[in-house]
């Protein structure tokens, strides 16, 4: 499992590692009962605090990623594919609202920001 | 629990040593201040090597008293001023370390020598300061204890050997989940990157403990202008410092700051500004 922390980043390590772990999830990198490096192993490979491997382990299950097995592990769920395409829907809907507002931010009408989206989609 | 210190008093004629501190199993903790600060003291009495005025210490479940010589085999130890006497060679010290600790990995010792260049057969009198250093912690972790109180083990190692020791360090934690180290340094980058919670010493006193996840998420720095500062919500600032363009906040919810001045730096936060900032400032 590859995971590379910026520490400079805005983005707290818990949520790096989380974000990480669940492209891998998406892109089938990771598939269903595979094991996560354990929170010590994480932790010492990522030279952090085991509380922040801790954090962004409860929060993917939390999230229905993982299943942590007491005594165990921490494995990867079987996959909601209908959770999962509804995250990705969402993320396709904030960009295109952000497009929009970008759109209207410069002026333009919804007529002509249609026509950008018909043309886009011709292609 | 490994380590439980309630309202710990020592008192010296000049200075007066007053901590309360826990080190949970599986933990690693970190105890960070300055020298002079007390940290060696608090190593020392938990290790009942100097008698103290008042206050409780639990180790292992126990007070340090009445802990039992098996159960005294199970600390690893490395303190600032003590060491092996340097009218001996690594290979003198082997059989000493397997006589004092039934659980001493011969092999894995001087595995570790030859990994981080110890010679054996050289005396440790003309050891460097790192060598000697390295030495101690290579001692300290190779009898199999579950709790390893070091003092400093990294003092004097440049930065490579200092790295490669902390690895050690989280290698042993990955090994058995009931284990813990309480270590201190005063050098930052070395806690950050190993501890999960940290204590902040100064002048006998804790003046901060928190979670490292905690500390390096959501303290930050705010640098405010005069103008600035004065319609600056004080409610999560903890300390201030007066600088020249104006003020240095430290606080401990980066997030609220940002979102509710956008127009004001906020600097993501670190154990060193922390220190600074809770022995230098003004705490509010």
């Amino acid at each position: 499992m590859k995971i590379i922390i910026n520490n400079s980043s805005m983005v707290p390590i818990y949520e790096q590692i989380m974000d990480q772990i669940k492209a891998q999830i998406t892109a089938g990198g990771l598939k269903e009962n595979d094991v996560l490096p354990s929170v010590r192993t994480l932790a010492k490979e990522l030279k952090i605090s085991a509380l922040t491997v801790k954090k962004a382990y409860d929060n993917l299950e939390q999230e229905g990623y993982t299943v942590t097995v007491h005594g165990k592990g921490t494995y990867v769920a079987a996959t909601n594919t209908e959770r999962m395409r509804e995250e990705q829907r969402r993320e396709v809907e904030t960009d295109l609202d952000n497009a929009v507002q970008k759109g209207r931010r410069c002026g333009l009408t919804d007529e002509e920001i249609r026509e950008i989206f018909e043309l886009i989609m011709e292609d | 629990m490994m380590l439980e210190i309630n309202g710990l008093v020592k008192k010296y004629k000049d200075f007066t040593l007053n901590c309360s501190m826990k080190v949970e199993r599986g933990c690693i903790t970190g105890l960070v201040g300055e020298n002079g600060a007390g940290k060696s003291t608090a190593f020392k009495a938990v290790l009942g090597l100097i008698s103290y005025d008042s206050g409780d210490i639990t180790l292992m479940g126990k007070l340090p008293s009445e802990l039992r010589e098996a159960e005294k085999e199970k600390i690893g130890v490395t303190l600032a001023e003590s060491g092996f006497s340097g009218y001996l060679k690594v290979k003198d010290i082997v059989p000493v370390m397997a006589a004092m600790y039934p659980g001493f990995d011969r092999e894995r010792f001087l595995n570790l020598c030859r990994k981080f260049s110890i010679p054996q057969d050289k005396y440790i009198k003309e050891f460097s300061t790192g060598m000697k250093a390295k030495l101690k912690v290579l001692a300290a972790v190779t009898h199999n204890a579950d709790f390893l109180l070091l003092d400093e083990p990294t003092t004097g190692m440049d930065v490579t050997a200092r790295e490669s020791i902390l690895d050690l360090f989280r290698e042993y934690m990955e090994e058995d989940e009931g284990r813990s180290i309480l270590i201190s340094s005063h050098i930052s980058s070395d806690l950050e990157g190993l501890c999960d919670d940290i204590y902040i010493i100064h002048e006998g006193k804790i003046i901060l403990h928190e979670d490292m996840d905690n500390l390096l998420n959501e303290y930050g720095l705010i640098k405010a202008d005069d103008e600035q500062y004065a319609r600056l919500d004080k409610e999560h600032i903890l300390s201030v410092r007066r600088t020249p363009f104006g003020y240095e906040c430290l606080t401990d919810q980066k997030g609220y700051y940002r979102e509710n001045y956008p127009d004001i730096v906020v600097e993501n936060g670190s154990l060193d500004e922390a220190i600074t900032m809770m022995t230098g400032g003004e705490r509010l």
